[in-house]
């Protein structure tokens, strides 16, 4: 039987703790979500002056990531690359959600929102560089 | 029509007499008005995602100390979540009880344990209200006599999810 690296509460606050220090060093105010493997919610925190929106996002966002295993910024560009269809699809292309890969497999996703796109996913992988897995 | 359908007939329909007249004689508490509203509760200002730390992290201890593995949230003054927490081992359909619980506690300014007392008390009509939860382990975070948000545990029996989330609350009082 096939085994794989599972994500602790332990990892999602550091995780969740260097993302919320790259978000503060830079005076942003985001939601960051951290969801499992299957894309069930594990550790959020909404920051002080974010909305009931940037929360529904951060968490689509990091499912997005997590059940596609790929970063939503890939589901992003193919819809910018006009392969429309992709609309359609079961996930939020909006950059910001990004798989943590363990071991050559998906563990979770983090998901961000509250500043610019590419902030977000900044702020993302600020937070998964934290678990030292390399890329 | 037969002698004894008529009889059968004139019973019921003196049956049915008997059993409307005791009806319409005893009172119905829901027609009741009292003065005061209940749970008249001013909402306050939302709590921060520091205070709704500390009272996660006190959850998390305590359900930790004893073992238990829950699934426990915080949402602010509007019912919208904050901070979110699901320990080791915490089954997924948790996930949404959880913040189900802090939600209709924040929304209702009252504990969950009020519509499970009431639901197991006979008052169906809880469960038509809307986004109602009627099993405890939701409650209400105050401050200064208003109300800044609520917490709200599942993942144990429901009076499990209670005492957690109850240490939460003491955390930040």
């Amino acid at each position: 039987m096939k085994t794989k690296p599972y994500l602790t509460l332990e990892d999602c606050r550091k995780v969740g703790a260097a993302a919320m220090s790259e978000a503060r060093k830079n005076n942003w105010n985001v939601v960051i979500a951290i969801l499992d493997d299957g894309g069930h919610l594990r550790w959020l925190e909404a920051m002080d002056g974010t909305t009931p929106f940037n929360s529904q996002v951060a968490v689509e966002k990091g499912r997005s990531a997590a059940v596609s295993r790929r970063t939503t910024k890939s589901w992003e560009d193919r819809i910018a690359a006009g392969r429309n269809a992709v609309l359609n699809m079961p996930v939020l292309p909006v950059q910001g959600g990004v798989p943590i890969m363990a071991e050559g497999q998906c563990v979770g996703a983090v998901g961000v929102s509250g500043v610019q796109s590419h902030e977000d996913e900044q702020i993302a992988n600020a937070g998964i560089a934290a678990l030292g897995l390399g890329k | 029509m037969s002698l004894k359908s008529v009889l059968t007939v004139t019973t019921l329909g003196a049956a049915l007499l008997v059993a409307g007249g005791s009806y319409a004689q005893q009172p119905n508490p829901m027609d009741n008005v009292p003065d005061k509203m209940p749970n008249d509760i001013p909402y306050g200002a939302p709590i921060s995602l520091e205070r709704a730390d500390a009272a996660l992290a006190a959850a998390v201890a305590e359900s930790k100390r004893r073992d238990w593995k829950l699934n426990c949230a915080v949402v602010d003054s509007g019912a919208n979540l904050v901070s979110f927490k699901r320990m080791d081992g915490a089954q997924l359909g948790s996930i949404q009880i959880a913040e189900h619980k802090a939600r209709a506690a924040a929304k209702y300014r009252r504990e969950t344990k009020a519509f499970e007392n009431g639901v197991q008390g006979g008052a169906l009509y809880l469960l038509t209200l809307d986004d109602v939860i009627a099993s405890r382990g939701g409650v209400p975070i105050m401050e200064g006599g208003k109300i800044i948000g609520a917490i709200g545990c599942s993942g144990g029996t429901g009076s499990q999810d209670e005492v957690v989330s109850k240490a939460g609350v003491a955390a930040v009082k």
